[in-house]
C-alpha cells in the first residue's frame, strides 16, 4: 500500500504545487527581511496569471507572458511600497486592499477584454516553456522530478539558494537585512531603508507575479477566476514558518507540497477528503507547536517593525 | 497615525473602485451578453441589466411591462458556463414564447447573490428563477419572507422547510451519470475506474456513484471504485489542483476517469492528454476541449427544464418539486442523439456499437426497466 502511496509521480505532484508558492514565498521573505509585512502575495499572484494569460493570448509569446506577470505583480506592489514605505501606513490594511482589489481587477477586466467571465484559454495554447535537461532528466527518479521542469521551475529552485548568498554572503543582503531589523542604526550608517524597502516589495511583485504565470501557464494552461485559490496565503505562511529563512521557506513549502499531493493519494486509497483537506493545517499546527519558541522570536521581530 | 487614516480611506476607496467596475461597463462594447448588478452598490442594477435578446438596450422596466417577467438569478458569472448560459437561454426562450420579458442578473459571490434577490424581489416579477445549490439557503429565505412572489429554484431543493411558493427541480444525473459508466465499463482495459469530484456531498455522488454503477453492470471485473474531491479553497474553480489528482489517479493506473468540478474540469481534461487516459465531462459538451480524451459528457439540458418549470408554475400545475431526467429530455450524454453526436467530437462516436448499448440502457432506464438509485435520496 505505501508504495501506491509513495509513486514516482508523487514527488513530481509534490515539486509542481511546490513551485508557485515558493516563488512567491521567496518575495515574501525578502520583504520580511527588509521589515515589510508582505501578506498581498496571493493578490499579486492572481494578477500575475491573468496578466500572463492575457498576453499569451495577446501575443502568442510565453516571454511576453512571464514579462507581463511581472509587470503586474509590481504593479500592485508598488501600492504597498508607496503605503507602507513611503507613507508609513499599515502593510497588513494595504495587504488585504490589494489582495481584494486584485479579485476585483482581474473579475472585471476578464469580461470587458476577452468577453468571457468564469474562466478563459489563451488562443494557441501558450505554456511557459517547459525543459527537459538532456542526460540529467533520464537519471533515475531525481530526473523527472527535478530535471523536467518549466523554466520559471528551475528558477524557482535556484532563487533558493541564490538568495541566501545574497542575503547572507553579500554586502547588499546585510544591509537589507540591517534595514529590516535596525533600521535606525542603518540609516545612521548611511542605509537608505526606503530604497530598500521599495527593492524588496518590488522583487516580492516580480516574483509573486510569475508565480501567478507559473501556475496559469505552466501547472495548467487556463485562467479561471480565483486560481491562485489561496496559494499565495501559503506563500504567508510558509515565509513564518521558515523563519524568513531560504532554507527554511523552502522546506515550509515542500512540507504544503508534500502533504497536499500526499493528501490527493490518501483520498485515492479511501481516505475522506476531511481529512486530507485537514492535513496542511495540521501539519502547519504542530510545525508550530514545534518551532514555538523560534517562532516567537520572529513574530516579536514582525511586530517591532511593520 | 493620520498618515494611517488617509491610507485606510484610500484603501477603501479601491475597494469601491473595484466593486464599481461592473457598473460601468455599459458603454464599451459588451456584446449580447447580459451584465449583472454588481451587488455592492447602490445605483448599478437598473443601469446595467440588459434586456432580452431583441428588446431594446434601456432596462425592461419591471412594472407596466406587458405579458409575464422572469428575472434569472445566478449564483456565479455566466462567462463559458453553459450551464448557467442555458439557464438565460430557458428563461428568455420562455419568455419570448410566453410574450413577456426576461432578465438576468448575474453575480459573483453570496453577497451579490443576495442583493441580486433583493433587486429582484423588488422588481416583482411573476418568477424569479434561482439556479443552484448555492442559492438554496437564500431562495428558502426570500421565499419564506415574500409569500406572494414565486420561485423557482434550478438544480437543488431545500432538505425541509420548502415554502409554498418555491418550485424546485432537480435533474436525475444519476441517469445520465450511469450511461456515461456503461462507456466507462466497456472501454476500460485496466479495470479501474474513478471520478475526480468538486466536493464530497450527497449531490455529487449522483455522478460518481452512479458512473460506477453504471460501469459495473456491463463489466463484472471492475476493481473497487476510486473518488477523490477537490476541496480545498475554491473547488469550483482549481483547475490545477484537479489535475494534481487526476494525475494521482492515472499513477494509479486508472484509465476512465470522470470529471465532476465545473471550472476545474479543465485541469482533470489536461491531465489526460498529458497521460493518455480517458475521461468523461458533465453538463455541457465539452469534447472539443480534447477530442481524442472525452469519451462523453453527462448533460443537463436546462433550457429544457427551465422551460418546462415556468410553463407549469404560469399555468398553475407546478408541485413543489419537478424532476427532469432521460424521460423529460432534461438529462442526456451525446451517444442519444445522432444530430448532436456527429459534430459533437466526442470518442465514443468511434464506437458504435458502445452507442448502440448506451441508447438500449437509456429505454430501458426510461420505461423503468433498469433502476438506477439516487444517492441523493438515499443520504436524506
Amino acid at each position: 500500500m505505501l508504495a501506491q502511496l509513495v509513486d514516482m509521480s508523487l514527488w513530481e505532484s509534490v515539486v509542481r504545487a511546490l513551485i508557485p508558492v515558493l516563488l512567491a514565498a521567496i518575495g515574501g521573505l525578502i520583504c520580511e527581511r527588509a521589515g515589510v509585512f508582505q501578506i498581498s502575495l496571493e493578490g499579486m499572484m492572481l494578477a500575475g496569471a491573468f496578466a500572463a494569460v492575457a498576453a499569451a493570448h495577446v501575443t502568442g509569446s510565453a516571454l511576453a507572458a512571464a514579462a507581463a506577470a511581472a509587470v503586474a505583480g509590481v504593479l500592485l506592489s508598488l501600492v504597498l511600497a508607496f503605503g507602507a514605505v513611503s507613507r508609513g501606513g499599515n502593510a497588513i490594511v494595504l495587504g488585504v486592499a490589494i489582495n481584494i482589489l486584485a479579485v476585483g481587477l482581474t473579475s472585471f477586466l476578464l469580461p470587458q477584454l476577452f468577453g468571457v467571465r468564469g474562466s478563459f484559454q489563451p488562443e494557441g495554447g501558450v505554456r511557459i516553456l517547459r525543459i527537459a535537461i538532456p542526460g540529467l532528466s533520464d537519471l533515475p527518479f531525481i530526473g523527472p522530478v527535478l530535471f523536467n521542469l518549466s523554466i520559471l521551475g528551475y528558477a524557482a529552485l535556484l532563487l533558493v539558494p541564490a538568495t541566501w548568498l545574497f542575503l547572507f554572503r553579500t554586502q547588499l543582503g546585510l544591509r537589507l537585512r540591517g534595514v529590516g531589523e535596525r533600521p535606525l542604526a542603518a540609516e545612521t550608517l548611511g542605509v537608505s531603508s526606503t530604497v530598500y524597502r521599495y527593492a524588496a516589495v518590488v522583487a516580492s511583485g516580480v516574483l509573486a507575479g510569475l508565480a501567478g504565470a507559473q501556475l496559469a501557464l505552466g501547472n495548467v494552461g487556463v485562467f479561471t477566476e480565483g486560481i491562485s485559490s489561496g496559494r499565495g496565503w501559503i506563500a504567508v505562511v510558509a515565509v513564518m514558518l521558515g523563519r524568513a529563512h531560504p532554507f527554511g521557506v523552502l522546506a515550509a513549502c515542500l512540507l504544503f507540497g508534500f502533504t497536499e499531493a500526499f493528501g490527493f493519494r490518501l483520498q485515492g486509497q479511501g481516505y475522506p477528503v476531511q481529512i486530507t483537506d485537514a492535513l496542511p493545517f495540521v501539519v502547519t499546527l504542530v510545525a508550530l507547536v514545534i518551532a514555538r519558541k523560534r517562532f516567537r522570536r520572529l513574530l516579536d521581530l514582525t511586530a517591532s517593525t511593520v | 497615525m493620520r498618515g494611517k487614516r488617509w491610507w485606510a480611506l484610500l484603501a477603501a476607496l479601491t475597494l469601491l473602485l473595484a466593486a464599481c467596475g461592473g457598473g460601468s461597463s455599459e458603454e464599451t462594447s459588451a456584446p449580447e451578453t447580459t451584465a449583472a448588478p454588481s451587488g455592492t452598490e447602490e445605483d448599478t442594477s437598473t443601469e446595467t441589466t440588459a434586456a432580452p435578446a431583441e428588446g431594446e438596450d434601456e432596462g425592461a422596466e419591471a412594472e407596466g411591462g406587458e405579458g409575464p417577467h422572469f428575472i434569472y438569478i445566478t449564483p456565479n458569472p455566466i462567462g463559458e458556463n453553459e450551464f448557467l448560459q442555458m439557464g438565460e437561454t430557458g428563461t428568455q426562450a420562455a419568455a419570448e414564447r410566453l410574450g413577456g420579458t426576461a432578465e438576468t442578473f448575474e453575480s459573483t459571490d453570496p453577497s451579490s447573490s443576495r442583493a441580486n434577490i433583493e433587486a429582484a424581489v423588488e422588481a416583482a416579477p411573476d418568477i424569479i428563477v434561482l439556479t443552484t445549490f448555492q442559492l438554496t439557503d437564500m431562495a428558502v429565505e426570500f421565499a419564506s419572507a415574500n409569500p406572494d412572489q414565486k420561485f423557482i429554484l434550478i438544480d437543488d431543493c431545500p432538505p425541509e422547510g420548502q415554502p409554498e411558493n418555491l418550485y424546485c427541480v432537480g435533474f436525475r444525473e444519476h441517469e445520465g451519470a450511469y450511461l456515461l459508466g456503461i462507456m466507462a465499463g466497456n472501454l476500460t482495459e485496466t479495470n479501474k475506474i474513478g471520478s475526480v469530484v468538486a466536493l464530497d456531498i450527497p449531490f455529487f455522488h449522483r455522478w460518481s456513484d452512479s458512473f460506477y454503477l453504471g460501469a459495473q453492470s456491463v463489466n463484472p471485473d471492475l476493481e473497487p471504485d476510486t473518488q477523490v474531491f477537490i476541496g480545498g479553497d475554491n473547488p469550483f474553480a482549481d483547475p490545477a489542483r484537479a489535475k494534481e489528482q487526476a494525475l494521482s489517479l492515472a499513477a494509479q493506473g486508472l484509465d476512465q476517469i470522470f470529471s465532476v468540478g465545473a471550472a476545474s474540469d479543465m485541469g482533470v481534461f489536461e491531465a489526460a492528454q498529458e497521460q493518455g487516459f480517458m475521461t468523461y465531462g458533465t453538463d455541457v459538451n465539452n469534447c472539443p476541449v480534447a477530442p481524442e480524451y472525452i469519451v462523453d459528457n453527462n448533460l443537463k439540458l436546462v433550457d429544457n427544464a427551465v422551460q418546462t418549470a415556468i410553463d407549469l408554475v404560469m399555468s398553475g400545475e407546478a408541485t413543489p418539486f419537478t424532476s427532469v431526467g432521460l424521460a423529460e429530455g432534461g438529462v442526456g450524454v451525446m451517444a442519444l442523439d445522432d444530430e448532436r453526436l456527429a459534430d459533437s467530437q466526442c470518442l465514443v462516436a468511434q464506437h458504435p456499437d458502445i452507442v448502440e448499448q448506451v441508447r438500449e440502457a437509456a429505454e430501458g432506464i426510461i420505461s423503468g426497466e433498469i433502476e438506477v438509485p439516487d444517492p441523493l435520496a438515499a443520504a436524506g
